[in-house]
């Protein structure tokens, strides 16, 4: 399919629901009420004077909390500054000596989406980093429109028009996500001191609506999924009036269907004259939406390709240095003799996320789930692994219900969790690469005379997480400064230290790049052919097409549908994640 | 529209508003209340003194020092700090009007500015000690809690304030109308202030924002260090006036005004029982001070219950432990695991 015709599609299925396409500009509109202002974005025309063209000065906003932004207290939506070129000349950073970027230079481009390809650890992140001041280059100079910007903050690039939606999306838990959106700006009424909560809520919704977030304004955000999370900082972008917005793996928690609603809404920022910048893992997704492809390799800039020039077999070659193939599906053909039941759920409900779910894992068994963000596969994960309260049913490992389930239960019985929120039930953080990946093996760990031994456990983190090929400078760092793809293989590398009989991995490869991912699906498979029951919850179809004996279909809380061997292709569980019918 | 609803509405995705009474019997605010009128009703049935005008006004007006205190704690705690130095703040405040007040008769407008000017010249030096510096909260106002300690040590040179002029004690001990003293109404009016304050404005907001995550709060572009400086500067203003209302109500002050009392730790009780949490973040003024009320009308009735008043600090602990505890009941608790979910299986 020609990414043409992609962008066409999107476009349609933009319209679809009310985004509007097309050259978008501002237009200032004046509600019944006659109380308050509100900007839409409205199709086509000339400039309006005074507004979306004349675009905004770009000086820091000063002065105190209160309403940083200009435009702040009228409740805005977009109406961004005008476009213009954000250029990174030879920008290098290193971390405790270690060179992660090596004299890169970029150009975001107005009215084109530009990707970043490459490895984990690569410096993707880093160089978003520093587009968007959380990080400062070591040296190295940033342009915006020509002027040289002096040293960024994440407030003066805002000011500017600047925004990161990073890897790992970070809201504050215990405000509303209405709140959290308009986190610093909140609309205020034309006393100009207090905040106008009416607005917050009815303009969020529409915010939502425009990047596919289905979700009520009021719910917390420690109650949102990563995806969720995700999705409301790309909302976030809107309501700042950026003009360069920045996207590190925004698709990494989404499925085809939400990323389709994502990409339209790229395209039509685009088209309004921003520049997009873009990271992802997924080939397919960067060949679909990117104007301009660049490949980092190791903190240095390998290839740099347009539009039509780039393919998949290019740009992998580019980023690892050698070719890997399209993977193809491995049949295991293992001992159906041997088979025995070990993990049963029976009925399990905890409304209103999802009810009267049941199913059993057999070993030397690959289950895949699939379904929808918001469809409740990880609620139903976080259940049987006791993270949640569930209103009724069972949940037996090896025959023997765990009546009182918690995780330490869970674990003992031979199950294991690899969360699909690394950064929020996953890793310690601050903590040192070793002791996270023994974390979930601590009982286990070799000792004398009670006392865990180092070297030992040293040792072995090591060598789980060579399994998984983590990139590290040393096994003694905190893991919060591993790249995020390698954060998620370290992740993965505690559970297979773990050794368990029951695995349930949400999202196992979010973030992991194609080489490291192919190692991953080797091991599921290795492991699931000496006997381990595998559930793997997964956003890419693909995923699922490739490691699973069997997939679930998860549609509103409720098992619909379930597909075996042959039948599992992307084509069939694209339809029924939507709620298509299953025969 | 259709596209979308067919992906990702799930009707089921909104979470159901919980019903009405559920959260209300979750709000703080109205838990504090109800346990008030269980303290006062079992009280005045056992002692009907207890709800003589007088007596109320008593309570009242002894909360009154706490309340203020405990609005200026709040808005520290509320980004995740926490300020051990009031204590001396108000004994330096009070005591800095009390001379001129005993000796000249210094007008009370002029001791309210004197005070207000004393509060935020102390909290500035927390405020740089913290955001500036980036010294731990507790860690700064510990130091600073010995510090102003002896900075009141030298101010009052071994002197007390013992007379102050009638129309301070007026302030201090009188009441609008019987039952209602003037001192709750000065710490009732600071509440709704900075309630609405924290509420209404995009500042107040951000305080919220920087106790919840003060990275995340970074990067929206919030100035969290200035935030964080400006709750001590808040807390030591409202601890300076708290000053005052301390002088106007015991007509005292010496060099250990406040620190012999640990009205910080009293100050930090009230925010605790008022619901808001040491994680940062969550909470809000009024509880706070329902919580300054509700612990000056506990401890009055231990001692009407003829319980030793060696009991009151244990009667203090055991408040905010219950507090604690009925926070985790109603799934309030910030600091517990991962989406926990109301009870657990
Ligand atoms: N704060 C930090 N301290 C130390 N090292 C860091 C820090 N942040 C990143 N690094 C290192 O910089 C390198 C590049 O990291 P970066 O996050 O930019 O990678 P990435 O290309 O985004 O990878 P991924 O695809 O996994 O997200 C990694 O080797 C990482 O360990
Ligand atoms: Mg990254």
């Amino acid at each position: 399919m020609s990414p043409d015709r992609l962008g066409a599609a999107a476009q349609t299925r933009g319209l679809g629901h009310g985004v509007p396409v097309g050259r978008a500009r501002a237009r200032r509109v004046r509600s019944p009420g006659g109380t308050e202002e509100r900007v839409e974005l409205a199709e086509l025309g000339e400039r309006v004077p005074g507004e979306a063209g004349t675009g905004r000065v770009p000086s820091a906003p000063g002065g105190t909390g209160q309403g940083g932004r200009p435009e702040a207290g009228s409740p805005a939506v977009s109406g961004w500054g005008a476009p213009a070129r954000y250029e990174a000349r030879s920008v290098t950073k290193s971390f405790n000596g270690a060179i992660v970027l090596d004299d890169v230079s970029v150009t975001l481009e107005p009215h084109e989406v530009h990707t970043l390809v490459g490895e984990n650890g690569a410096g993707k992140s880093t160089l978003f980093k520093i587009l968007s001041g959380l990080y400062t280059p070591d040296s190295g100079r940033l342009e915006l429109g020509g002027e040289t910007l002096g040293d960024l903050t994440p407030r003066s690039a805002l000011g500017l028009g600047i925004y990161l939606v990073p890897q790992e999306p970070k809201l504050m838990a215990h405000l509303s996500a209405a709140e959290n959106l308009y986190v610093g700006i909140l609309p205020r009424r034309r006393v100009r001191l207090l905040v106008n909560w009416r607005q917050v809520h009815r303009e969020a919704a529409t915010y939502f609506e425009r990047v596919g977030l289905q979700i009520d304004p009021a719910t917390p955000a420690r109650e949102m999924s990563i995806a969720q999370q995700q999705l409301l900082e790309c909302a976030r972008a809107l309501v700042h009036r950026c003009r360069v917005i920045l996207f590190d793996e925004p698709t990494s928690p989404l499925t085809t269907h939400e990323t389709e609603i994502l990409f339209g809404l790229m395209r039509q920022l685009r088209d309004a004259g921003l520049a997009i910048g873009f990271i992802s893992h997924r080939l397919d997704e960067v060949l679909e939406v990117s104007d301009r492809v660049e490949v980092l390799r190791d903190g240095r800039l390998v290839a740099s390709l347009r539009r039509g020039e780039a393919t998949r077999d290019g740009l992998v070659s580019a980023m690892i240095g050698r070719e890997i193939g399209v993977r193809t599906r491995v049949r295991r053909t293992s001992d159906v003799t041997e088979r025995r039941e070990v993990l049963r759920v029976e009925s399990l409900t905890s409304e209103p996320i999802f009810r009267d779910v049941s199913f059993a894992l057999e070993s030397h068994e690959v289950v895949g789930v699939a379904g929808l963000v918001g469809s409740g596969r990880t609620e139903i994960a976080e259940a049987i692994f006791g993270l949640r309260a569930a209103d009724s049913g069972r949940v037996a490992i090896d025959g023997r219900v765990l009546e009182r389930r918690s995780p330490r239960a869970c674990i003992e019985a031979g199950l294991v969790y690899l969360p699909e929120d690394r950064a929020r039930h996953g890793i310690f953080s601050e903590v040192e690469i070793t002791r996270n990946v023994t974390a979930g093996t601590i009982p286990r760990l070799p000792r004398r005379w009670g006392l865990i031994r180092q070297r030992e456990e040293q040792e072995l983190a090591a060598a789980s997480a060579a399994r998984t090929s983590v990139r590290m400078q040393s096994l003694e760092v905190a893991i919060a400064t591993l790249s995020g793809g390698n954060q998620q293989r370290a992740m993965f590398s505690r559970w297979l230290l773990a050794e368990p009989r029951v695995a349930i991995l949400d999202e196992p490869t979010r973030g992991v790049d194609i080489g490291a991912k192919d190692d991953i699906y080797d091991i599921i498979s290795d492991l699931a052919a000496s006997g381990l029951a595998c559930l793997i919850i997964s956003s890419e179809l693909e995923e699922l097409c490739l490691t699973c004996d069997r997939v679930l279909v998860v549609y509103e809380g409720a098992i619909v549908g379930e597909l075996r061997g042959e039948e599992i292709t992307a084509a069939r569980l694209g339809e029924l994640v939507v709620g298509g019918s299953s025969s | 529209m259709s596209a979308v609803a067919g992906s990702l509405t799930s009707r089921r995705t909104f979470l159901p508003t919980r019903a009405l009474w559920a959260r209300l019997v979750r709000l703080r605010e109205l838990q504090l209340l109800l346990a008030m009128a269980v303290v006062v009703a079992v009280s005045a049935v056992l002692h009907p003194d207890f709800v003589s005008s007088s007596n109320v006004s008593f309570m009242l007006a002894d909360s009154s020092v706490t309340a203020t205190l405990a609005i200026g704690q709040t808005l520290v705690i509320l980004g995740k700090g926490i300020d051990l130095s009031v204590a001396p703040i108000l004994g330096i405040a009070a005591i800095v009007v009390g001379f001129p007040a005993q000796n000249h008769g210094l007008p009370l407008a002029v001791a309210l500015v004197i005070v207000m000017g004393v509060g935020i010249v102390l909290g500035v030096g927390n405020g740089i000690l913290v955001s500036w510096a980036r010294i731990p909260p507790i860690i700064t106002t510990l130091a600073t809690l010995s510090v102003y300690g002896g900075l009141q040590f030298i101010i009052a040179n071994g002197q007390e304030v013992v007379n102050i002029p009638n129309f301070y004690d007026t302030f201090g001990n009188s009441d609008l109308v019987p039952g209602v003293p003037w001192a709750l109404l000065a710490a009732v009016g600071l509440a709704l202030v900075v309630w609405l304050f924290l509420r209404q404005t995009n500042l107040g907001r951000s305080i919220y924002a920087v106790g919840n995550d003060a990275d995340a709060a970074h990067r929206s572009g919030i100035p969290v260090q200035r935030i964080i400086f400006l709750t001590y500067v808040l807390c030591g203003f409202l601890a300076g006036i708290a000053g005052l209302i301390y002088l106007c109500h015991t007509g005292s002050a010496d060099s250990t005004t406040g620190t012999d009392s640990n009205v910080e730790l009293t100050s930090i009780a009230a925010t605790l029982i008022g619901g808001t949490t040491l994680t940062g973040g969550r909470g809000g003024v009024i509880g706070s001070v329902l919580g300054a009320i509700f612990l000056s009308i506990a401890l009055t009735a231990m001692v009407f219950a003829r319980i030793p008043p060696i009991w009151e600090p244990a009667g203090v602990g055991g408040l905010i432990l219950l507090a604690m505890v009925t926070d985790r009941h109603s799934g309030n608790l910030g600091s517990g695991g991962p989406r926990r979910v109301g009870r657990r299986h």
